[in-house]
């Protein structure tokens, strides 16, 4: 377990508002990799560490091309180890082996959050996630795990796959419901189904992680789309100044804009918004008389099989 | 939790009455008999009514009992004999050598038929979780199961099915279930390649159950979606099929479907599994109560569940009213309830609906109301309750929970006057669904039917016996003829 690791896992818990710096310093992540020569011989096992050492860096330079390349080298050498998932083999560096490939996915997931790469995100965190359901019993817990897991969360959130998000939740237990980043993408999912939209955007300012940020901006604009159609819905019309108030535009300009993007059919006019509604096919002037004779028809057949 | 219940309830009396013994034994040998006449005419029928009985004589069930019936159908000294033998606890030697005296010489050597070792395994591997010697149950089950795997023989099918479901069930019990997923699906594989389609269905709900009970449920899925499915075989199993179908589709917020499947489980489960039963309604009606329907009284006051279904009561009652405080009260009050019954996190999800169904009442009581007004009656304790309740009303109206308009201006809420549903097509679609469902209820109750199956056989043999005799007739006649000719 990495000092700096907890260290900004501290920040975390006293600040929540304030920037973390990235997860290490290089300086620090030197003296891991010598403490793992310490307590290593196997050679493939340190050159794997020193890579990843290299990686820390990278990322803490945000330098994401050399980050990307370090990191498909490391997931090739990871391969080569067999106490890790799926094979799970006795060897005698299982600890320091299993210790090494969580960090470096959960490195990438965060790198993946920075380069701002959804897709990557879903690969690093399946690959992930066997560390903390599996290999739970071989090696201590993770401080970044319930980070993570509640960044997962909100990439669900984000991209409205509500069942896998509590299919997800399922497999938590009460204790990791508490933790504040979990239960922070858990009260804004709840907000999101009531339609308490404003609490959703207020969330904002209270992240408990920094990498939480850059799913909250996207979930604002699926949080606009969603005011948008439930405006359209409630409303006759709305004032030029309300609608802006409402879809959390700065300027009317914008608001115009968007209107012409998504919503053409709105009409603007006399300073108001008026929604053009649908009208209510409730009423059915037409008998369906199709519908009908199949079936009266099926009817029938049905019951002259019974009789 | 579900099944055990039946198990649990008998209780393994100690008091074995000499004569009893006796008694137990010759009905353990008349079904090992019947075990063997089905192996030998290849009826599977007459050894699921073996299994049938073998659960009636659970209770009296001893280890002398026992052990002088494995000598009766192994035989003293077979390598059968000795593979179950281990397993029997040996706390009673004496009284074991007394009975193995008088057996032991009357046992004829024979060629030793699988179906009825395993069937012994069976009956020992019964007993050793009655007398609750889980460990042993695990050793003993996991014996048979290597066992199996070598055997392949549709007489063996039901037994078969039996020892998988008691292999899963005394791992459950000793909480190690995670262990034997591995083995379950190879021999969920096996009994696909073999066509044993009733292994298959026991076999499919032992590995759903094992995920459920980690709360695997994208697993569970994945093997279900991809899993052959066919008629069922069994009720049972089809009953606990379609309760953990529910559950996953629960969990995956496809209420309508989860709600049918859970239904239907509730429906089709067996009087006397009364656990089960209780599972299957608390998951209904949370599953209801979020569909935005209000379970009837009578769900709650079913024989032998009403203590059982009361922290659901009370709940039900929070969200009819609408009240988000009372609401909160009885979740913190049973949380420990639904906690044990992994329900909690359905019960957060209910909030939306406790909110929905405040909604709604106030829409159909008020023709116009202020949102101020709306927030305090729906009680939101928020930093912002106007901004929040109009927005929640404008969600609701968009989502056809109510019919309303929000005017902006007056900041209220106008609620539109209800449409007479008749002028709609709305009663002829609800009509036609009730239709359907007769019809299909009577459909299915024909297809249920089941006719003695020997009458069928016998109008068949009496047919054919009655061709076998026209033949014989007629060839008596021709040899008649030809003699007639020979003179």
């Amino acid at each position: 377990m990495s000092s700096a690791v907890v260290a900004s896992l501290l920040a975390m818990h006293s600040g929540g508002k304030k920037y973390l710096p990235a997860l290490q310093s290089s300086q620090q992540a030197e003296q891991k990799q010598q403490l793992w020569k310490v307590t290593t011989m196997d050679p493939k096992f340190a050159e794997a560490s020193q890579l990843f050492g290299r990686f820390n860096a990278a990322l803490t330079r945000n330098d994401f091309d050399s980050c990307t390349n370090l990191l498909s080298q490391l997931k090739v050498m990871l391969t080569e180890f067999k106490s890790l998932p799926p094979l799970f083999e006795k060897t005698p560096n299982t600890t320091h082996e299993l210790t090494l490939a969580r960090e470096v996915y959960e490195h990438a997931v965060i790198l993946s959050v920075k380069m701002e790469d959804q897709d990557a995100f879903e690969r690093d965190f399946c690959q992930l996630k066997p560390y903390y359901t599996d290999a739970c019993d071989r090696i201590p817990p993770s401080p970044q795990e319930y980070p993570i897991l509640g960044l997962n969360l909100l990439r669900l959130l984000v991209q409205n796959r509500i069942a896998e998000f509590h299919t997800e939740l399922e497999l938590l237990s009460p204790s990791a419901l508490e933790n504040p980043c979990i239960k922070h993408a858990v009260e804004l999912e709840q907000s999101f189904m009531e339609g308490a939209y404003n609490r959703v955007l207020s969330a904002r300012q209270t992240v408990p992680h920094q990498s939480f940020v850059y799913f909250m901006d996207l979930l604002a604009k699926t949080v606009r789309d969603e005011i948008a159609g439930c405006s359209e819905k409630a409303y006759d019309y709305l004032s030029i100044s309300d609608a802006r108030q409402m879809l959390l535009f700065s300027s009317d300009e914008q608001l115009m804009e968007y209107i012409k993007e998504e919503h053409p059919d709105w009409e603007v006019k006399t300073g108001m918004v008026f929604f053009q509604k649908a009208k209510e096919t409730a009423h059915s002037k037409e008998i369906p008389s199709l519908q009908l004779i199949n079936q009266t028809l099926s009817y029938a057949r049905e019951l002259e099989r019974i009789v | 939790m579900t099944r055990e219940v039946e198990m649990k309830d008998r209780t393994t009396p100690s008091n074995s009455v000499s004569s009893a013994i006796p008694s137990t034994l010759q009905h353990l040998k008349e079904i090992a008999s019947l075990v063997e006449t089905g192996s030998y005419s290849k009826e599977v029928r007459r050894i699921a009514r073996a299994v049938r009985l073998t659960i009636a004589l659970r209770k009296k069930l001893t280890t002398p009992v026992i052990a002088s019936f494995l000598d009766h159908a192994l035989g003293q000294g077979s390598e059968a004999h000795i593979r179950i033998f281990v397993y029997l606890p040996k706390d009673d030697e004496h009284d074991m050598e007394v009975d193995t005296a008088t057996s032991a010489n009357l046992a004829p050597v024979k060629h030793l038929l699988p179906e009825l070792e395993i069937y012994c395994y069976l009956l020992v591997l019964l007993f050793l979780i009655d007398q609750k010697r889980y460990n042993e149950a695990k050793a003993c089950s996991s014996a048979s199961i290597a066992r199996l795997k070598t055997l392949n023989r549709r007489t063996i099918d039901v037994l078969a099915s039996r020892l998988y479901f008691y292999y899963s069930y005394s791992y459950e019990l000793t909480g190690d279930l995670a262990e034997i997923r591995g083995n379950l699906l190879a021999l969920h594989r096996i009994a696909t390649l073999r066509h044993d389609e009733l292994s298959q269905e026991t076999l499919l709900n032992l590995l759903l159950r094992n995920y459920l009970h980690y709360n695997l449920y994208d697993q569970a899925e994945k093997l279900r979606s991809k899993a052959p499915r066919f008629e069922a075989h069994s009720n049972q199993q089809f009953c606990r099929y379609l309760f953990y179908l529910g559950k996953i589709r629960t969990i995956q917020l496809e209420y309508t479907d989860a709600k049918e499947s859970l239904l239907q489980a509730a429906r089709k489960a067996p009087v006397a599994a009364r656990g089960f039963r209780i599972q299957c309604n608390k998951w209904a009606i949370i599953v209801r109560l979020l569909l935005g329907e209000i379970p009837e009284r009578t769900v709650f006051m079913q024989k032998g569940m009403e203590n059982a279904l009361r922290p659901y009561f009370e709940l039900t009652n929070a969200v009819r009213i609408g009240d988000l405080e009372l609401f909160k009260s009885v979740a913190e009050k049973f949380a420990n309830t639904f906690n044990t019954d992994r329900t909690h996190n359905l019960i957060v999800r209910l909030r939306h609906n406790v909110i929905r169904t405040g909604l709604r009442n106030i829409s159909i009581s008020y023709s116009q109301i202020s949102l101020a007004d709306v927030a305090t009656k729906l009680r939101l304790d928020s930093s912002n309750p106007v901004a929040d309740a109009e927005s929640i009303v404008a969600k609701a109206i968009r989502d056809g929970a109510i019919d309303a308009t929000i005017d902006r201006a007056k900041g209220c809420m106008v609620s539109k006057e209800s449409g007479d549903i008749y002028s709609t097509n709305e009663p002829q679609i609800a009509f036609n669904s009730r239709i359907a469902f007769c019809l299909n209820m009577h459909n299915e109750a024909v297809r249920a039917l089941r006719f003695p199956p020997n009458t069928h056989k016998e109008k068949e043999s009496a047919e054919k016996r009655r061709e076998r005799q026209q033949q014989e007739q007629e060839l008596a006649k021709h040899i008649a003829e030809e003699d007639d000719d020979d003179f």
